[in-house]
């Protein structure tokens, strides 16, 4: 299952950070390595402050790697681009634009430039996709955090991305929005077939959604494990209750509840 | 509900000043040639309003002081704003300097002024400018450093260049702060307007109201004081009007 070197879409290396130099040197993530497949769904599961938002960053393109090094289509990540597209935890839709220009941002930037056509085409696609039909013309003050969500994901789509690199975005809603928008995001990529990362903190998210799940442990962060999700596919709400599901879950919160539990002491002293 | 609540409150407290005002006046306690009534007042500014060549020249003659300081200083600090806050090297080179000049009492340079320019229209629109250049390039800039990165960092995973993430988020991320830093400017051109024009000025308020002084003329002072008050209190409406209108898009805390 694990994807072939040659044709991973993003693969880590071996990826290191750590603050300090010489002796005092501190490391944070201490050798990572996985790879994601084309069309494949894959997230990254971890305790609080484990560096987990640290490995999208650089996937992104944000800060370059210390050691080791994340690749994108066999060359190494060095700065931001389209074809990568990001949704962040925290709201970053531009709250002066509407909806509908929040979308079609990416593609009036020169680097990605369509035709008036297309962007009308494509913007509209994206509304469909992600229920926003009636709210083209609203301004993000007047979304709730979910809408938010839902345009910044048509907005990530927009672009045409190889990649979709999600960080914790359903972290700041409640529970039954999370649950909502999970469902969406699982048939919007069922239909969009891209590449996926998901950061996240929830074991249920990481289960409803992905084909693979790979678990970091604790500070300095390594990979813990990798499990691929037997699930039935596609998912419905319904999957939640298989005996599969069940069974990916409870090994997952076993291993997840010593690893935060840790952290939380750690996080104390 | 709301609403009426909010037109009418500003009034109440008006009236509430006013009515102590007038309660103050009329006891006697500070006397009345030093504390003229609220009705004496209206009535010295009513009069100084209608005598031709009174109050209305010079307040006339000082809102276009301010706003030529406030348009010109302000057309200067916004691009320079920019310029010095989206730099790192021009921020680091010219943030001590910029917080110095701020610092400084645009009045106390005066005399300088007053060497080089001479004491006409030249030397008082040239300090207008200055306070206005100074106070709203700080505003401006204080602005442009505190834009969330998250729109800066979403920009550039869409594809933005350099100069597109300035146009096309920074300028708009900072529509909001450019009105306060116009509002900050006008306060602060008033300000040093009527203090300039207290020490030397042939007309204005300012020269008004000294004058005034120098009779005794107690009510005329008040109606100066009080006419500078709304003329500075009118502008800074318009421009939150125009605010409105433009930064509709702000999340406002509503308490």
């Amino acid at each position: 299952m694990t994807g072939d070197i040659s044709n991973a879409r993003i693969s880590f290396d071996d990826v290191r950070v750590g603050f300090g130099a010489g002796k005092k040197r501190k490391e944070v993530i201490d050798g990572v390595s996985f790879d994601l497949g084309p069309g494949e769904f894959v997230s990254v599961l971890g305790p609080s402050g484990c560096g987990k938002s640290t490995l999208l960053n650089m996937a992104a393109g944000f800060p370059a790697t210390d050691s080791g090094e994340v690749r994108f289509d066999g060359e190494r990540i060095t700065r931001p681009e389209s074809r990568r597209g990001v949704v962040f935890q925290q709201y970053a839709i531009f709250p002066w634009l509407t909806v509908e220009k929040n979308i079609a941002f990416g593609l009036t930037l020169k680097s990605n430039r369509r035709s008036r056509s297309e962007i009308d085409e494509t913007v509209r696609r994206y509304i469909d996709l992600m229920g926003l039909g009636g709210f083209e013309k609203a301004l993000p003050k007047e979304l709730s955090g979910g809408m938010r969500q839902r345009v910044a994901l048509a907005r990530a789509y927009a672009t045409d991305p190889d990649v979709l690199l999600l960080d914790e975005p359903f972290a700041a809603l409640d529970a039954q929005t999370r649950e909502f928008m999970q469902e969406l995001l699982h048939e919007a990529s069922r239909a969009e077939r891209r590449a996926t990362l998901l950061i996240t903190h929830s074991v249920e998210e990481a289960i409803y959604l992905s084909h693979r799940i790979v678990v970091l442990g604790n500070r300095p962060t390594s990979v813990h494990e990798v499990i691929d999700v037997d699930v039935p596919w596609p998912r419905t709400p319904q999957s939640r209750l298989q005996p599969e599901f069940l069974e990916v879950r409870g090994h997952l919160e076993g291993v997840m509840r010593p690893l935060s539990g840790s952290t939380l002491r750690k996080a104390q002293t | 509900m709301q609403a009426l609540r909010r037109t009418l409150l500003p009034f109440v407290g008006f009236a509430l000043v006013i009515a102590l005002w007038w309660l103050t006046a009329v006891s006697g306690v500070v006397g009345e040639r030093n504390l003229p009534t609220p009705a004496a007042v209206l009535d010295a500014g009513w009069t100084g309003l209608t005598t031709p060549d009174g109050l209305l020249v010079d307040i006339r003659l000082s809102v276009l002081r301010v706003l030529i300081g406030v348009v010109v200083g302000c057309a200067l600090s916004l691009p320079l704003g920019f310029l010095l806050a989206w730099f790192p090297t021009t921020r680091a080179m010219f943030d001590p300097i910029v917080s110095f000049c701020r610092a400084l009492p645009p009045i106390s340079l005066s005399p300088l002024v007053i060497i080089y320019l001479g004491i006409g229209e030249d030397a008082r629109l040239f300090v207008l400018i200055w306070a206005a250049f100074f106070a709203s390039v700080v505003v401006l800039y204080e602005g442009i450093a505190a834009v969330d990165d998250i729109y800066v960092r979403a920009g550039r995973a869409l594809g933005a260049s350099e100069f597109e993430i300035f146009r096309r988020v920074i300028v708009p991320a900072t529509v909001p702060q450019m009105f306060v830093a116009v509002r900050v400017a006008l306060g602060v051109s008033w300000a040093t307007l009527v203090a300039a024009e207290l020490i030397a000025a042939q007309r204005g308020p300012g020269w008004s109201i000294q004058r005034a002084a120098s009779f005794f003329r107690t009510e005329d002072v008040y109606a100066g004081i009080i006419l500078i008050g709304f003329s500075a209190l009118l502008m800074d409406m318009g421009v939150r009007l125009v605010q409105r209108r433009a930064v509709s898009w702000q999340e406002r805390v509503v308490r």
